[in-house]
């Protein structure tokens, strides 16, 4: 590829798309056209551009050497006062840029048709926050990572506080609040460390040895926000309320990627940086990732709400992935980035699959729904699919990360395996209880007696997802083969170093 | 063995055919769907018996033995590396020293269980065309039954643990989508559920023993552990204790030091109580009959629910150096045995006898391995396949017969309208109380194998093995009542007068004895009047077979599994310790140990002609009278409403605690609402504030920012 600057290009291709889009539309003012049909030709473009991002992306993917150490694709260029504008990627941030990639097309499919207000701005919206969700996972600067993962935040505020359902306001704010709450602890830090190193580039944070006292104030410090985005125990009350009044894309693209920040911070950051601080943390990390597990399964459980449930259930597995990072083996790691890409597939498809239905019946209460099966065997199949999917059958994806994070945490806490496998029974209690509810059984709800099997856009939508949960519970070795240079790297640093 | 095509059709075919008939059930149509699924399986099924008999008794033997002799070495007969042949499809995962591919592999353990589950499948889908044959949904149906024999010829080939709990968690997914087939009832539903996490429970135990096996061997496949274990090498765990040879190994679990051979061993035997339904996880099994016959003969009966005693058999190194693990074996396995024959007394719904007799024979398997009698608990596995597939089959021809009539107080005098169904019937049951005359070969297939069972326990129990002779009381006690249970069912069944006219008493039954009769319209009349009538051939051709199975696979392969030959056969796929002599001692045992289960079975058959032949009603007159110990056994002694009180209860309720009160109240009530409330409260008081959330937040919001900035630099700045 030559000095072709691939990620700038990926980055920023959507914010292109947003800003044409933006353009054209105000220099074309509403000569003629309603509004609608303006909106649909952004959706068009913005679908486009998606793609495209999506097909650059996988350029990404082509030129990236499996091998080779460190970070690749690297472009620097200086910005102001030792800051610089500097890109890479490793394995890890490679395959989150994908499945990011990979779901905003999607989700915008999947609006099509249900959102109807303002589709002009909502796609500018999802543009906007993928270039920022790009961003973030291929930064290489303290600083301008910074500025991606709080810049993020505004798009997704909007979605849900735009476009979301009747409580949406409440919702959007809380989420607002949590997130930015953590991340001003993580800005002060991020401060102090440029402060004291003379640099945000991140290759060389990640060698510079914090005093152990100073790693625990800054591993806190980060871990405020990280917890927040993943959402651990006990910040995570904001995702059920979020997800629940976000729209159906916005949930997919919450669920998806968003979440896999906070992962990826304690990947990136935390344990490179301050791997004392890691170490001294780690009951702690076991602790709250056990409870995360348990204790949201059991509330899912009881959720009248499928998205309710779902978002608990979001909670639950991505407490496998802190258990995994944190058991500071190699299987645990790479269980770890497994389970968030596999999670991004498999809550990401739950949600397009919750919002099928709700399109088509307009809520969200399971109590409304049962007997499915009778009138939409297609859908009644996918949905069987990712609830095993989503309770870790093996052949799934859903089983790798689990048994991998799980094995890991082994190693380093029998209590905390043992703990994570209980989960993983509660697991299949309120998925199939969720299952049973809404599909098996005869339909009683006289509003579903006409309800439709999924359509086109439908099966457009979760075929990559349902290709990808298979595909990667069969071979996961795709994904293993690409993120063991970055496992061991960031194991390296807290063992080794 | 066969060429590897041939093994890679026995294995991959069904699940092909799966695939097709699910997927494109559209195209292909019901009757396609069936074709395509019942021509593979069946043709598997065709070549995995011509396999298991050129293994026993053609060049497979003495290929084995040749190939196994230079792996004897030096420890002599004790340390064998099995024969076994592998081929490898694809690397599944490859983490570090997390290896597992998928994989085939061949040895005498799944040659006999390809030859049960392929064998056993192709006739339980020959019998599905008669007795599906009004279903609307056949495709579905087969494509199911296909997809189980798939997961289940996985689970038994896996040459890893990982694949095997692929196999074990597919066979339970496939045991899931069966049980709750008829998907718009009620009852069906729940027992599906039921069933799937029943088995979750078992895997926590197994998936955990599988984490414990991979941290202290550092390998998840089975012949580095299981040769380890064999060969007592120094194994170097990845973590938790140092290095040591494996026999002595202690490990860290849960805050106690425990042998590592007990630990893996224990954890794994839990996974095995819940898919084999031993006591405490059995509570399942029974609730499964709520699916359609065929599915209980060839799930809930003759294979998946053996897996458990498989795995046991298949790890027979950890189990024969962990005795504790071991006695646990065999202590649940015996109480499994007896119990499930006490509660088998006194049901009334067909399949329900059926189904505790299962859990009840699963128990003799078990503690038959938990002493060391591998060999026999296999054989076992094998003519039980036989001859309770053989009695499923046929209740589902009574059923099917009845007009879908489950509950026996309103059968009776069957016997002249079914008669070749009775004879199958009949042939069944003295297989399974295991008719035969000692030190000769006349005796039906469980003669053999639960004989070998009775006597290899009473000879370790002499040889102190722990509970041996605990189990052997239980197995004879047992035997007594499998006899009695057995022939009541026979004579309430099919002898005596028609009683048809008997009115459901309880809503229970009723709720299984109308199994499709809701939805799923089929064109029979519930017109309990109405003559049974006999089977249709596609239906009595699977009775047929299994019947020349139920009445000569003992004798055939007695010599094989448990007889002189046994260690040729076997081939090292089981393994007995040097000082485990069980399996020959049972030459051995005292002359009326010999006799015991005859004596015990014939008293059965007697008291049950007396109650139910000569005197009938006079069992109904029991279970009127209402005795504690009939209630108990008819209420399984209570083990559902004891489970519904504490588990399922608890778990709701738990569930319902944190959300109301951790979540809404606590967190959501300390942290932004009650910020919120709070703010909202002093803005009333000064004011002069603007109202509005953001504002409000990001005050607070900053104001903490800047205390935690200030408390940092504060610390850093201190500390230089």
């Amino acid at each position: 590829m030559g000095n072709f600057p691939i990620l700038t290009a990926v980055t920023f291709l959507p914010l292109a798309g947003a800003l044409l889009i933006m353009l054209v539309q105000s220099a074309t003012g509403s000569n003629g056209q309603d509004e609608e049909t303006r909106g649909r030709q952004s959706l068009m473009a913005g679908l486009i551009f998606s793609a495209a991002t999506f097909l650059a992306s996988l350029v990404m993917l082509v030129s990236f050497e499996v091998d080779a150490p460190g970070y690749q694709l690297v472009e620097e260029v200086s910005w102001f006062a030792g800051i610089q504008y500097k890109l890479g990627i490793d394995g890890m941030s490679l395959l989150l840029i994908l499945l990011t990639t990979l779901l905003t097309p999607i989700s915008l499919v999947a609006s099509y048709g249900t959102v109807k207000q303002r589709l002009t701005e909502y796609t500018i919206a999802f543009l906007v926050l993928e270039t920022f969700m790009i961003g973030v996972f291929c930064a290489m600067d303290l600083v301008l990572f910074y500025v991606f993962f709080e810049a993020g935040l505004i798009p997704m505020f909007i979605i849900i506080g735009v476009w979301g359902g009747a409580e949406r306001i409440y919702a959007s704010f809380k989420f607002f609040l949590y997130t930015l709450l953590g991340s001003l602890f993580m800005l002060a830090a991020i401060v102090f460390m440029y402060m004291q190193a003379g640099t945000s580039d991140i290759t060389v944070l990640e060698t510079y040895a914090f005093a152990p006292e100073v790693q625990t104030w800054l591993w806190l410090a980060f871990f405020a926000s990280f917890a927040v985005k993943l959402p651990m125990f006990p910040v995570h009350t904001w995702l059920p309320d979020a997800h629940v009044q976000a729209p159906t894309a916005g949930s997919v693209i919450l669920a998806g990627v968003l979440l896999k920040m906070g992962g990826y911070g304690f990947l990136r950051f935390s344990l490179p940086m301050f791997p004392d601080a890691s170490q001294f943390f780690q009951p702690m990390m076991f602790a709250l990732s056990v409870i995360a597990i348990v204790y949201a399964s059991l509330v899912a459980f009881r959720q009248t709400d499928m998205k309710k449930l779902i978002a608990y259930s979001s909670v639950a597995h991505m407490g496998f992935v802190t258990l995994g990072i944190f058991s500071f083996t190699e299987v645990g790691v790479q269980g770890a980035i497994f389970q968030m890409i596999s999670h991004g597939l498999i809550s990401g498809a739950l949600f397009l699959i919750v919002g099928m239905v709700y399109d088509r019946v307009h809520t969200r209460e399971i109590a409304a729904y049962g007997g499915l099966v009778n009138k939409m065997p297609i859908y009644a199949a996918i949905f069987m699919l990712f609830t095993m999917a989503n309770v870790g059958l093996p052949g799934t994806s859903g089983f790798v990360g689990e048994i991998l994070t799980m094995t890991g945490a082994f190693q380093a806490s029998t209590w905390a395996a043992a703990g994570a496998a209980l989960g993983v029974i509660f697991s299949a209690v309120y998925m199939l209880t969720l299952y049973r509810r809404t599909v098996f059984g005869p339909v009683t709800n006289p509003a579903l007696e006409n309800i439709t099997d999924v359509g086109k856009k439908d099966l457009i939508t979760i075929t990559p997802l349902i290709i990808g949960t298979i595909l990667l519970g069969i071979t996961p070795n795709l994904v293993f083969d690409i993120t063991r240079e970055s496992s061991l790297r960031a194991l390296q640093m807290i063992t080794g170093g | 063995m066969l060429p590897d095509f041939a093994l890679l059709f026995i294995v991959l075919a069904p699940g092909l055919a799966a695939l097709i008939a699910g997927l494109f059930q559209k195209y292909v149509t019901d009757t396609g769907a069936m074709v395509i699924t019942t021509g593979t399986v069946g043709l598997a099924g065709i070549l995995s018996i011509i396999q298991l008999f050129m293994f026993a008794f053609g060049g497979g033997v003495v290929e084995a033995v040749h190939t196994a002799a230079p792996a004897a070495g030096d420890h002599g007969a004790a340390v064998v590396a099995p024969v076994q042949h592998i081929i490898t499809l694809l690397t599944w995962m490859d983490v570090g020293q997390f290896q597992a591919d998928w994989a085939i592999r061949v040895d005498a353990m799944s040659i006999v269980m390809m030859a049960v589950i392929t064998g056993v499948s192709g006739l339980v889908h020959l019998y599905s065309w008669g007795y599906m044959s009004e279903d609307p949904h056949r495709a579905r149906f087969f494509a199911y039954l296909s997809l189980f024999t798939f997961m289940m010829l996985m689970l038994v080939t896996a040459d890893n643990f990982i694949q095997l709990f692929f196999g074990w968690e597919g066979v339970g997914l496939a045991s899931y989508l069966l049980i709750g087939f008829w998907y718009t009832k009620a009852a069906p539903n729940s027992a599906a559920i039921k069933a799937f996490v029943t088995n979750r429970v078992g895997d926590f135990g197994l998936a955990l023993g599988i984490m414990g096996v991979f941290v202290v061997f550092g390998s998840v496949e089975f012949e580095p552990v299981l040769s380890a274990i064999r060969e007592n090498a120094t194994v170097t765990p990845l973590a938790l204790a140092d290095a040591a040879p494996i026999r002595e190994l202690i490990v860290p679990f849960l805050g106690y030091n425990v042998p590592a051979l007990e630990l893996i061993g224990v954890l794994l035997f839990i996974g095995a109580m819940g898919k084999s339904a031993q006591f405490f996880l059995h509570v399942w099994l029974p609730d499964a009959m709520e699916g359609p016959t065929p599915v209980s003969a060839l799930i809930h009966a003759a294979t998946m629910v053996t897996a458990g005693v498989y795995l046991v058999c298949l790890v027979s190194p950890i189990y024969e150096y962990a005795p504790f693990a071991a006695g646990m074996v065999t202590l649940i396995g015996a109480v499994t045995a007896l119990y499930a024959a006490t509660v088998g007394m006194a049901q009334n719904d067909i399949k329900r006898v059926i189904a505790y007799s299962t859990c009840s024979q699963l128990g003799y398997m078990f503690f038959a391995a938990g002493i060391g009698a591998y060999q026999a608990a296999m054989f076992h596995l094998f003519t039980h396949a036989f001859f309770k597939a053989l009695l499923f089959l046929g209740a589902g021809s009574v059923i099917h017969g009845m007009h879908h009539e489950q509950d026996m107080r309103r059968m009776g005098g069957v016997a002249k309208f079914m008669p070749l169904t009775y004879a199958a019937m009949m042939i069944g049951t003295i297989a399974i109380i295991g008719l035969g005359i000692p030190h000769t070969s006349f005796g039906f297939a469980g003669f053999f194998s639960k004989d070998a069972i009775i006597e290899t326990t009473f000879a370790a129990g002499s040889n102190g093995v722990s509970f041996g002779t605990l189990a052997f009381i239980f197995g004879i006690v047992a035997a007594l009542l499998t006899s009695f249970y057995s022939w009541r069912l026979i004579y309430m069944t099919f002898h005596g007068p028609r009683e048809d006219s008997i009115p459901p008493e309880t809503p229970e039954v009723d709720s299984h004895a109308d199994e499709h009769l809701s939805v799923d319209d089929h064109g029979h009349h519930h017109d309990h009047h109405e003559d049974p009538h006999e089977s249709p051939l596609v239906m009595l051709i699977p009775l047929g077979l299994l019947s020349l199975g139920a009445i000569f696979a003992g004798f055939v392969f007695y010599d094989s599994f448990v007889g002189h030959h046994q260690a040729e056969f076997w081939a090292g796929a089981l393994y007995n310790a040097a000082d485990n002599t069980v399996l020959a001692d049972k030459y051995n045992v005292p002359e009326w140990v010999f006799w015991a289960p005859l004596f015990v079975t014939v008293t059965g058959f007697l008291i049950a002609t007396f109650t139910y032949f000569f005197n009938r009603g006079f069992g109904a007159k029991i279970a009127a009278s209402g005795g504690p110990l009939h209630n108990l056994f008819a209420n399984k002694w209570y083990f559902d409403e004891i489970y519904n009180a504490t588990f399922v209860k608890g778990t709701s309720w738990l569930g319902g605690f944190f959300w109301k009160t951790g979540d809404k109240r606590i967190i959501d009530g300390f942290g932004p609402d009650g910020v919120t409330s709070l703010v909202r409260w002093s803005s009333r008081r000064l004011s002069a504030m603007h109202t509005g959330y953001l504002y409000h937040y990001a005050f607070v919001i900053i104001l903490a920012a800047l205390v935690f900035g200030a408390v940092i630099f504060w610390r850093v700045g201190g500390a230089g």
